[in-house]
Parts: C-alpha cells; structure tokens; sequence
C-alpha cells in the first residue's frame, strides 16, 4: 500500500524525524525477521521512545485502517516481524530501558526493546536473574518474548515466558493504553495478560512489561553425555524424565550440529559422537549431587561414550555458547535450511526419530536436530541448496510430513517459537473450526478493525471463512430449541 | 432479559431428555441444597459427558436460562448473590480421567474429579498435580481452577494458570470448544486456557482439564519458624525468599491459625516445607533454623500432618483473600488483625509467602453492616491504594449486600471486560452478574 | 533475481566484488546487533551489521542498486568488525564492506550526509609523512605558544564543529623525537631480526610509543630493523575503499622492508590488521609471505620473558577493534600487563566496544563518535582505575579527548609504555 504525504507527515510528527524510516533501503532492511522465507517490507517503520508515541502511532493507523506490525531485535523464526500487507511496522527497539529493580518484591519492569540477556547481566550481581533462556537471548528483546511466548533450554523445570510476567502495559489494536497486573498476585477481572502474553503482536503493542525475578540458586551443574546414536541419547532422555528428575534444561544436539558448532564456536562438544546430550541441574548443592548422581549411571545404561561435568563457570559458558549458537552456526555447513518447531509428547520421542529419519530418505534431504529434549520441543532443520532445482519444494514437503507427524502423535504445532505466518495454515491440524473462530473473537476484543499484524496467526481460508465474522455463533445440533408458542 | 415464555414441564422434559430423567432434580429439597446464597435453582442437572453439557447449555442459551456451574459446591458462594438462577450444573457425575501418560508427566481429569482422588491415583505413580488449596482435598478440579485456587505449593509450583495446559470446555450457547494444548510445551494460537481460569464459569463451563504434573518429591520435611512480632516475621520471610533456599510449601500463618500447628504464643508464623533428596532437605532444615536464630525467631520442625492441619483456619463464616506486593504481607496481616481487633473480632489468616495473597476467616459479633463500613471496605480502600485487593470469598448474604465482594476491577480494564462477557455470553447464560464486575 | 552474469553480480561489477559466498553466509540470526556500535546507539536495523549485509546481499541481487542512501548506511559503520566475532556462521564483514566500499568509491556513489572532502584531505594527509610531519610541526608551535590554550578556552571554533572537533582530539605533541636507529641490536641471546612499523600517526602523535617498542623488542632478544624510507600501511585507504591506492602503498610498504626479516612487528592495531590480509587483497607470494609474518607488539613480547620491576597502579584495558575483533588479540596484551608485579588489571565492561575512533571516524562523524567516546569513558570511570591502556593511537587519542572533555585525571596510554617503564635494563 502506498501511505499519503499527509499520514507520513503526522507519522513523522509523532515520533520525529529521526524516528521515521522510509527510504526503500532501509525498509528493505525490515522485510524480513530471522525467517527470510517471509519477505514483506513495511511501507514505512517507526521507531518510537515512548509509550504515548506508540498510542498514538496505534490510534493513527486505527483511523487510517492501516496494518500496525510491531518489531523488536527481528529474530523470531515465523514471519512475525515482517508485514506482508505493508503498513506501519513499529521498532521497539529504542525503548530499551530498564525502568524499576525491585528485589524486595522480586520483580523487574523493563521496556520492550530490552535484550533479554541483559535483565540477567543487570540482576545477577543482585543474586537474581530472569528464568526464560530462549536460544536468542543475547539479541531477542523481552518484548518479543512476551510476544511469542518464548521458551528455551530451561523452560523445562521454570516455564515460558508467561510464567515470569506479573503484568505488562498494552496499546490495544482499539487505541487503549492499559496495564494488565502488577505487583499483586491476584486481583478481580479476567485474566487478560495470558492473552496478551503470547498475541504475537495481534492483540496490541506491549510498552511495558514486569517480569518475575528468580533467585540465583545455590548450585549449578553442567553435564556433557555423548552417545553414538540419537536412538541411545532420546531413550536416555525418558529415563531421566521417569527416574522423577526435572532437570533445569536438558538439550539434545545430533552430530550435524555438534560439527558446526565446534568448527563455528569451539564449544568442546565431541567431535564425531552421534548425539550429544547438554544436561543441567540447579538447585541446592545436595539436590543437584544426588540428581548427578542418578543421571551419571542412567547415561552410562544407554551406552554413553563420555560424560564430562563442566569445571567451571567459564566451561559452562561457552558449552552454553555452543548450544545457543546452533541455529548461526548451520550458515558453515549448508547454504540453506528450514527450521521447525514442534512438540510431540516426551514419551513418543523416540518414535518421532523415527519417523524423521524414514522421511529424511525419503526426500533425500539431511534433517539436523537440536532441541529441548526434556519437553519433547523438536528444532529439525531440513537442510538444502536452493540453487539445486527442486531441492526446496522437497525441503517444504518434508517440513510438511515431520508436523503433521508430530500431531499425529498427539504434539502441537508449534511448542516456542509462535505462528506468525509460518503455522497459520497448519492451525486446523490442532484446533477445530469452533476453537479457531473462539480466538478469532478474542482478537477482534482487542483489535476490532483489524489492523494489528493482519495476516498472521489465525487462517482466513474459506474452511474458516464463516468463522472470522464475528456475530452470534452457530448453536450446535442437539434437541431441537421448544419452539415458542406451542404452549401455554 | 427474556421473559419466561417457556413452561417448566416443557424444559424439564428437555433437560431430562439430555441428562437422563434420574440426573435431573427439581425437587425441593434437592434445589434447597444446591441453593447459591439462598437463590434457590430451577433445576439441578448432573450430566454424564460433555455432550450433555453441551446440549444442556444450548437450551439454556436458546431459552435465555441463567445457569451456574458447580463442582463440589466449596466455593458456590463466591461472588455476587445471583439474581436469577435457574439452572444448576453440577459436574460431580463426571469424574474420569481421561488420559494419564506417567512418562508425559501430563495428565487429562474430567472437571469433576476431587483434587483428593486424583492426587490418589497420581501418587500411586509418585506424581501429583501442584495445587493444594487449603482444605481443598474434597474440591473439584474444574472448580478450583475456576476460582484460581490455590495453596501454599504455589510458592514453587505456580496455580492453575501455570498448571493448566489445555481444556475442553463448553461455551455459553453449547458450543464444545478445545483450548490450549496437551502437551507441556506449545504456544499455538491464544492461551485460552489462562482466560478460563478464575473466570468463575462465566465464559465457558470447564470439562476436561489437561494438567502439567510433576514427580512427587523423595523426600520431605517441614518446619514451623515461630517469631514474637509481624516485623520478625516479615524479616525472616524476607531473608528466606532472598536466600537459596527452595522451599516447595511456604504458609504465612497469623497468631491464631499458628495454633493449629501447635505453635503458642507467637505473634506469627512461617510454615516450610523442603521436597527434595533427604539431604537437601535436612540440610536446607538447618540452614532455615539458622536463619531463624539470626532473626531472632526460633524454629523446629513440624510433622507432615501439619498442613492438613491447616483447614479450619479457614473455614469460618466469612472467607476474605487479600493481595498485595509480597513484601507488604505482614504488613497487611497486621492491619486485617488490628482492624478485627476493633471490632472485637477473631481473625485466623494463613498467607502465600511468596506471593501477597493472604486467605482469612473471621468470626465474632459485628453485623453485616459494621463488618463491611468498619473493616472491610477501608482495608480495601486502602489496599486498592497500593494495587492491592480485597475479596470477600464467603460471607453471609447480608454482608455480600452491604459490600460488593470483589471490590473493583481497574477502570482502564473495565471496558475490555465488558467486551469479553459481550463477546464469549452476549446473553448472560453463566453465572450472570456474579463475577467482578457484575459481568 | 539476477546474481552472476558474465560481467556482473547484480548492482556490482566483477572487479573487487563482495564475495557471494560470503554474502551468503549469513542466516540473519542478528547475533551480531547486540555488539555492533552504531546499532547500539541508532537502533535501527540498517545501521546493523545484519541490516548492513542485507543491503550488499541485495544489491548483488541485483534487488537494489548501488544508491547513496545505501552508501551512507555503509558510511556510518566503523569497520570495527565486532559483528565478525560474534558471528557464529563466519561471515566476513571486513572484507566485504571494503569490497562494496571500493565499488561505491569507484562509481562515486556519495551520500550527500558524508563528509566527502574532509574524508579526502585526510587520505591526502595522514598517511604521507612528508605532508603530515610539517603540519604537526605547525601544531606544535600552535600548542606551544599558548594559543591552543586561548582557543580551547574561548571557544573560538565552536562555529566549525569538524574543526572543532579534530582540534579536540590532539594530544599534546611531543618535541619532534630523533628518529630510531636503523639498527637496533638485541640485548642478549638473539632470537630473531624484527622489522618494527613506526606508522604515520605513531611516528608523530606518539614517538615515545616507537622507541619503547623498540626497546622492549630489542630486550625481548631482537634485532630492531627500522626502515627508515618506509610509509604508510595503507590502511586507511583499505578501509575507505580505495583500494588501488592502497594496493599502492601495500606494494611499497613491503618492499621497504628486507623480504629476510623473521617478523614484522607493529604496535598499532589498525595497521596490524591491515597488514594481516595483504594476502588477500595482493595476490602475490611477496604479500602473502609478509601478511604471515606479521605480529602485534603483544604477540610477540608475550612470547618473551622480560625482566619487570613494581608498577602499583590500578589498570584497566581498552580492547582497540583492530586488535579484539580484526586480529583476535585479547589474551595476550592482558597477559603481558598482569606480569607486572603490583599491577592491578581491572576488567573493562564493553572493553571491546568501540571507542569511537576508527580510523578517522571520529572526525567525519564526529556526534556518533562522540556517543560512543562517551560511553567508553563511562564504562572506564566505573572502574576506578587510574590507568588506561589500548594498542591503537587513534583509541589513545579518543580516549585522552574524552577524559579530558569529562576532567578526568586518567593517564591514558599504550601497555608497551607500561612495560618500558617496568622494564628492568640489563
């Protein structure tokens, strides 16, 4: 779409001249997040310092009926951070600020452009630090994580983004500012920060958001267990589960990327091992000894080649490094890749190995593997080269098959990533058309004009047509209604 | 509102027709029992299956029918007295788990299961599910994460809106809608389920509920950290929840429910527990009767029956639940206790450590309208001064007239809770008017 | 799309063209947004390293042409090359900045926000002794004389904010040195024949830096061999993009120095790190021979082990980009600093940010710099130290300037100036 000279001028007198970018260059910067399959440029990007410039950017393009598509450090993997229907894409990123520390209560409210890590980096001297690790952390912006509901190595024993959020402030897609929360626990109304958490940029635009702080606990423990075969690593990963250990993460990483990883980090993974298992514990020193104690052995019953403990904090680090950096490693070893993001129950991991490596040859594409074993949250990357003709259209079938057998096994489509625009059309595999229409009337709540990251999300195929219009929804069959006046 | 324009012998044969002639009561006596704050039902119906609740619901909806779920029944008196009422939906027929899968650690209950039962079937796994409100056995999982219930496992385990991960539930006009996940990990679409929570069944009717488990801990070891004094007390909660410890129950207790436990004469009380190999757990023992002495607090250990123990602290004719910032628990403990002091009232009061919310009976000789003028409504005019909040969750009919119970949702909110019961009940089937908000 | 044709890589030409596979080496993972400066203060993505590749990947695309816009964007980069050490997939930003540079220079793209001209006088001046040298001698006089004292205090250059600004950064000039022997012979037993740099900037801002080099080399056990007709590295020609003339100076450069020595050793960052990829810029075995034999002073010294005596001063190290990020240098300078008995080495936060100098950086863009310059010195004071050292005169005189600016009392210095001074003489 073309924006007027006019809306581009009150634009520019909202957030200045130097918060407005709208040279084609520039924009083409902002086409695309980490998943440049998804290339949409905005028609011009904001870059807002305060939350009242972001609602009055909101209630702008409410008026003007033009797409708002928010932005933080443009990592996410989905698509959400693009705008396929051009409009205004909204930078956070020079909201960045820290706001409030406040240890007494355990909690900490922070900009949205902040990048996670550096919560932790502002905290940890204090004894705290925040929980969810996503694998991005040293660039995703906490406001991404609110808006995708991010995980990472460690959501396995504290949970997602959502876990850790008190309260958070929102423009809705109505032109609203509102703080959803706070300090308080509880309070009367409706949970509406478990919608907000998670909206993916549909519901509105989050300006500020408090977090819950952890303690530091009192000991931490890397393990580093290599096996000759993913069989023997996923197995290994159940027992632990069933031996009742929660560990604090627990990463499986296949010989693909512990290649890469060393030739791009160095992390000191074994090289040549089939899979290798990244085990961590945290709690109180007897806890994590006892549970070290326990998994050394389960290890050594599924035919492990070598368990190191990390010696120290520095070891740890850059183990972590490597783990972290997988995904910006694989650019060595293949020129292009589609990463997936699924969940299948811990229980059919070893089934879903399986079923990956029937349709790894069945495509003849190589399928790498590093994910958060622990919670059954698959990352394949299909590996391929698009200059081979064909190679991606197989690259996308497999993708295709390797979902649609993680629900068949009872999983989920997506377990941390998000949607976006990457599994809006694989939405109907897990939730019904009543189901998908109940969300559509969540978003309209907040969003009535449709302006907010149109495109994304929820499908708007004919399957689902009658759905997206809001109105009194259809009764289900059953007895049929008394009709009136048949009595007295 | 419609005007009632359909017959009862009609309806009653219609709902018949859905739950079976037998699970459908009309009688006096039955409706005199499943009374919510003496607004007696219509009906009573005890469906079998989601269908049938579906089914009920779609008539209710089409015949403009107000109908209040219900699980056991616990907390029937939270919220607004109903203004009509006709249709009671009780769920105590449906009490299967549908799924279990001890390796998933996830399991799926039909919304009537007792938090007892199930906790029966999951320890004979070493599992359980993490919420444990107090004297909550005989509740109803629908029902506790209706009205986000919740006890002292919170301090590590979360509530319900962390615990729940997918539900099946039926909206107002019968629709069988499915929300969230079933397995640990997935952020597909909204977090429906979270919506559900709290909601006191006026957005949809839970019937099954897909919940996280976690193992049940080797080991376990309680404590009791008495202190003469709210500010001793507060010291050592802060030094506890700043320290590495990780307790996995944490209760704040006030003089009298301290009694309970067999504590005597302390001003208040920190309940502990540590659920972890035996020795962490003995050792963290240590470490906190250390803390103790440090704070001038003495602390011994405690049988494990001590929580059991804990039910009658809150049993009495008016259940209040206040939140605040965690730091300022005690703080609030002492206001509640110096205000029923005034009114020559008993206050038995056990707090979430960790979090600022603090549950309390009253008992004692004010009238309703003394209650709510002298006590209630300042505490919560001036909790609301700080963003915290007072809710009374039990209480005589007279006193729920005289003080709004939930006390108000914040202005900037009210709008958009105004749109979500428009758009999820535009007809005011569940619970009309009971939820905060008089949604 | 259109990407390679007989003749053409999109926008680009054939010659000196980014290479393609490192273009696409880059998965957009953005892990290096977090370190690069300008991203830290702009906070927009095309002044990111990401940002940045996007556009050249774009343009060898052949999805946008070789605009001005564009080539601001690239303007604005330091070339420090933080991005390069935080990238997990290798992806060499340098290079390929320097190549899409060279071919902006060559169709003289110019973005209308650069500074053209001055950018140009100072490729003319600085690195051409004999243009440089009579200059300074006027700068001294200039120093001397009192006037810069009347300047600085009345404010007389306020109107011109460049001049201004580079009058800003200079240091106090030292009375013109005597030149270092040709020859220095080493003390003791003789491990090798070191050619030393004496560099353009180095020479003449800072020639005590030269002679503690040589100094210490020669007590390390080398004999110093310090050509006296030897010019400039080229480096800041590389960085510009003009890379023909650089080639020029490379050339030179290396034919001033006996192709016999065993090492060539520089103590300053910027030329260090140009010197290392003469081999892939010269294509000849004479290049390639002297890119491998060269070192940063550190290198070399580190290998050594000099006699210390007691430096009791709180310290605290600057990483210069060219030796943190250009040559993976960060062990070694520290290393060398703790062998001090009584020093104390305090840890920098963001020690391998950038000052702001980056060659001439700071003063075509002198407001960016001056941001970063800022927050360097910041991070600097929160240590407590008393000293701060870098390898690099440009971070040196960027530091001094800020310190100054802030009325600091920080001795802002070069570590082969720690390490002369604790140097026991035999």
């Amino acid at each position: 779409m073309t924006l007027s000279a006019a809306f581009l001028r009150e634009l520019e007198a909202i957030v200045g001249v130097k918060g407005l970018v709208t040279s084609p260059e520039g924009r083409l910067t902002y086409e695309a997040d980490m998943h440049t399959f998804y290339k949409g440029a905005p028609d011009a990007v904001a870059l807002p310092e305060t939350p009242e410039q972001v609602l009055q950017i909101v209630r702008l393009c409410r008026r003007e009926r033009v797409p708002v598509v928010p932005r933080g450090s443009g990592t996410g993997i989905i698509g959400g951070a693009m705008a396929p229907q051009g409009g205004v894409m909204v930078s956070m990123t020079r909201m960045n600020r820290i706001l409030e520390l406040d240890f007494d209560n355990r909690c900490a409210t922070v900009q949205p452009g902040l990048i996670n890590l550096w919560l932790s980096q502002a905290t940890r001297e204090h004894g705290y630090y925040f929980a969810p690790d996503p694998s991005s952390q040293m660039v995703s912006s906490i406001g991404g994580n609110v808006s995708t509901n991010a995980g990472g190595p460690h959501c396995l024993k504290y949970g997602i983004t959502v876990n850790h959020v008190l309260g958070l402030e929102l423009v809705t897609g109505a032109g609203e500012l509102v703080w959803i929360g706070g300090k308080a626990a509880e309070r009367p109304g409706y949970d509406l920060l478990g919608l907000a958490v998670g909206g993916e940029g549909t519901l509105g635009l989050v300006t500020a958001i408090m977090v819950r702080l952890l303690h530091v606990p009192e000991g931490v423990k890397t393990l580093l267990a290599s096996f000759s075969s993913i069989e023997d690593a996923s197995e290994t990963v159940s027992a632990i589960v069933a031996a009742g250990i929660i560990p604090a993460a627990l990463e499986l990483i296949d010989e693909f990327f512990v290649r890469a990883i060393e030739e791009g980090v160095g992390a000191g993974y074994p090289k040549g091992a089939g899979a290798v298992l990244l085990i961590e514990l945290d709690g109180p020193r007897e806890e994590i000894e006892a549970q070290a104690a326990r998994i050394v052995p389960i290890c050594r019953d599924h035919a492990a080649l070598e368990i190191r403990v990390a010696a120290d904090e520095a070891e740890r680090a850059l183990l972590w490094r490597g783990r972290k950096e997988a995904a910006g490693v694989v650019g060595r070893m293949t020129s292009n890749w589609l990463l997936q993001d699924a969940v299948v129950p811990r229980s059919r991991l070893p089934e879903i190995m399986r079923r990956m490596q029937a349709i790894s040859r069945r495509h003849g594409l190589r399928i790498a593997n590093v994910f958060h074993a622990g919670d059954g949250n698959l990352h394949p990357m299909i590996l391929y080269d698009d200059r081979v003709a064909g190679e991606l259209e197989r690259a996308k079938q497999a993708n295709e098959e390797l979902l649609q057998a993680c629900i068949a096994l009872g999983g989920s489509v997506t377990g941390e990533h998000g949607v976006g625009l990457d599994k809006m059309e694989n939405m109907p595999l897990q939730f019904g058309p009543a189901d998908l229409e109940f969300m559509t009337r969540v978003r309209r709540l907040f969003d009535p004009d449709s302006i907010m990251n149109p495109g994304k999300l929820l499908p708007s195929h004919p399957a689902c047509g009658e759905a997206l219009r809001p109105g009194p929804p259809a009764i289900p069959p059953g007895p049929p209604a008394i009709p009136k006046g048949a009595w007295v | 509102m419609r005007a009632m324009a359909v017959s009862s012998p009609a309806l009653d044969r219609a709902l018949g027709d859905i739950v079976g002639r037998e699970h459908l009561l009309s009688d006096a006596a039955a409706l005199e029992v499943h009374a919510v704050d003496g607004v007696r039902p219509r009906w009573v119906a005890r469906p079998s299956a989601v269908e049938q609740i579906s089914r009920a619901l779609a008539l209710a909806s089409a015949e403009g029918l107000a109908v209040a779920p219900r699980g056991s029944g616990s907390s029937l008196s939270l919220g607004n007295a109903p203004g009509r009422l006709d249709l009671v939906l009780d769920l105590g027929r449906m009490q299967r788990i549908i799924e279990y899968v001890p390796e998933d650690m996830v399991g799926t209950a039909e919304a009537g299961l007792s938090l007892g039962a199930l906790g029966a079937q999951l320890a004979a796994r070493g599992q359980m599910l993490a919420l444990d409100p107090i004297g909550g056995a005989s509740r109803s999982v629908g029902g506790v994460l209706a009205c986000h219930a919740s006890g002292p496992l919170r301090v590590r385990y979360g509530t319900g809106r962390d615990l729940l991960l997918g539900v099946r539930f039926v909206q107002a006009d019968g629709t069988v809608t499915w929300g969230g996940s079933r397995v640990v990990k997935s952020v597909s679409g909204y977090d429906v389920p979270k919506l559900l929570v709290g909601s006191l069944g006026t957005l949809g009717v839970i019937a099954e509920a897909t919940v996280r488990l976690h193992p049940l801990p080797p080991a376990r070891g309680s404590w009791v950290v008495s202190t003469p004094s709210h500010a001793i007390a507060a010291d050592c909660l802060a030094a506890l929840l700043a320290s590495t410890l990780e307790p996995d129950r944490l209760a704040v207790l006030n003089a009298e429910a301290s009694k309970l436990v067999g504590v005597d004469g302390a001003r208040a009380a920190l309940l502990v527990s540590f659920g972890s190999v035996a020795e962490a757990v003995a050792s963290q023992g240590a470490a906190l009767e250390r803390l103790a002495k440090e704070h001038r607090a003495g602390a011994a250990p405690v049988a494990a029956e001590s929580w059991a123990q804990l039910a009658p602290a809150l049993s009495g004719p008016v259940k209040l639940k206040l939140a605040c910032e965690p730091r300022r628990l005690l703080h609030w403990l002492a206001e509640l206790e110096r205000e029923a002091a005034g009114g020559r009232l008993t206050v038995s009061a056990v707090g979430q450590g960790g979090h600022g919310v603090l549950e309390a009976s009253l008992t004692g000789p004010l009238t309703a309208r003394g209650l709510a003028t002298r006590v209630l409504a300042p505490l919560r005019h001036e909790l609301g001064r700080e963003g915290g909040s007072l809710v009374v969750e039990r209480a005589p009919v007279e006193l729920k007239a005289e003080l709004e119970p939930w006390g108000p949702i914040s202005p900037e909110l009210f709008a958009i809770h105004g749109r979500v019961k428009q758009a999820f009940d535009p007809t005011r089937v569940l619970n009309p008017g009971r939820f905060a908000g008089r949604l | 799309m259109s990407e390679a044709t007989t003749d053409r890589l999109g926008a680009f030409d054939l010659r000196d063209a980014p290479s393609m596979d490192g273009l696409r080496a880059c998965v957009h993972c953005g892990i290096c947004l977090p370190q690069c400066p300008t991203y830290r203060v702009l906070g927009e993505e095309m002044d990111s390293p990401r940002g940045r590749l996007y556009l050249m990947r774009a343009a060898a695309e052949g999805r946008t042409e070789l605009t001005p816009t564009l080539a601001r964007h690239l303007d604005l980069c330091l070339g420090c090359r933080a991005c390069e050490t935080a990238c997990p997939s290798g992806v060499p930003f340098g290079q390929l900045l320097e190549a899409t540079r060279s071919q902006l220079e060559r169709r003289r793209v110019r973005a209308p926000a650069t500074d053209h001209g001055t950018l140009g006088f100072l490729l003319d001046l600085f690195p051409y002794p004999g243009r440089l040298g009579p200059l300074l001698h006027g700068l001294r006089l200039y120093q001397w004389s009192g006037l810069q004292l009347m300047v600085r205090t009345l404010g007389f250059l306020t109107p011109f904010k460049k001049l201004q600004a580079m009058e800003a950064l200079l240091p106090p000039l030292p009375a013109s040195a005597p030149a270092l022997p040709a020859v220095t012979p080493a003390c003791g037993k003789r491990r090798g024949r070191a050619g030393l740099l004496i560099g353009c900037v180095q020479r003449f801002f800072y020639p005590d830096v030269n002679a503690a080099t040589a100094r210490l080399l020669s007590a390390a056990g080398y004999d110093v061999v310090v050509p006296p007709g030897q010019e400039c590295c080229g480096a800041l020609h590389l960085h510009a993009g003009r890379l023909d003339e650089f080639r020029g100076m490379a050339r030179r450069l290396i034919d001033s120095f006996d192709p016999e020595l065993d090492v060539i050793v520089t103590n300053a960052a910027g030329c260090g790190s140009a010197l290392k990829e003469y081999g892939h810029w010269l294509d000849d075995d004479a290049a390639q021979q002297f890119a491998g034999k060269t070192r940063d002073i550190s290198e070399v010294l580190v290998e050594a082990a000099l006699p210390l005596r007691e430096i009791n001063e709180r310290v605290t190290y600057h990483d210069a980009c060219h030796l943190a990020h250009g040559q993976r240098i960060l062990r070694q300078p520290r290393e060398l600093l703790g062998r001090i008995p009584g020093l104390t080495l305090i840890d920098l936060k963001d020690s391998d940010l950038c000052c702001g100098s980056a060659g001439v950086y700071n003063l075509l863009e002198p407001e960016l710099a001056g941001e970063l310059g800022r927050r360097k010195v910041e991070r600097i004071e929160e240590t407590g130290a008393r000293i701060v050292v870098s390898g690099n005169p440009g971070c040196l005189m960027q530091i001094a300037q800020q310190c100054r600016a802030r009325g600091l009392a920080i001795e802002v210095t070069h570590p082969v100036s720690l390490l002369a001074r604790a140097l026991v003489d035999a």
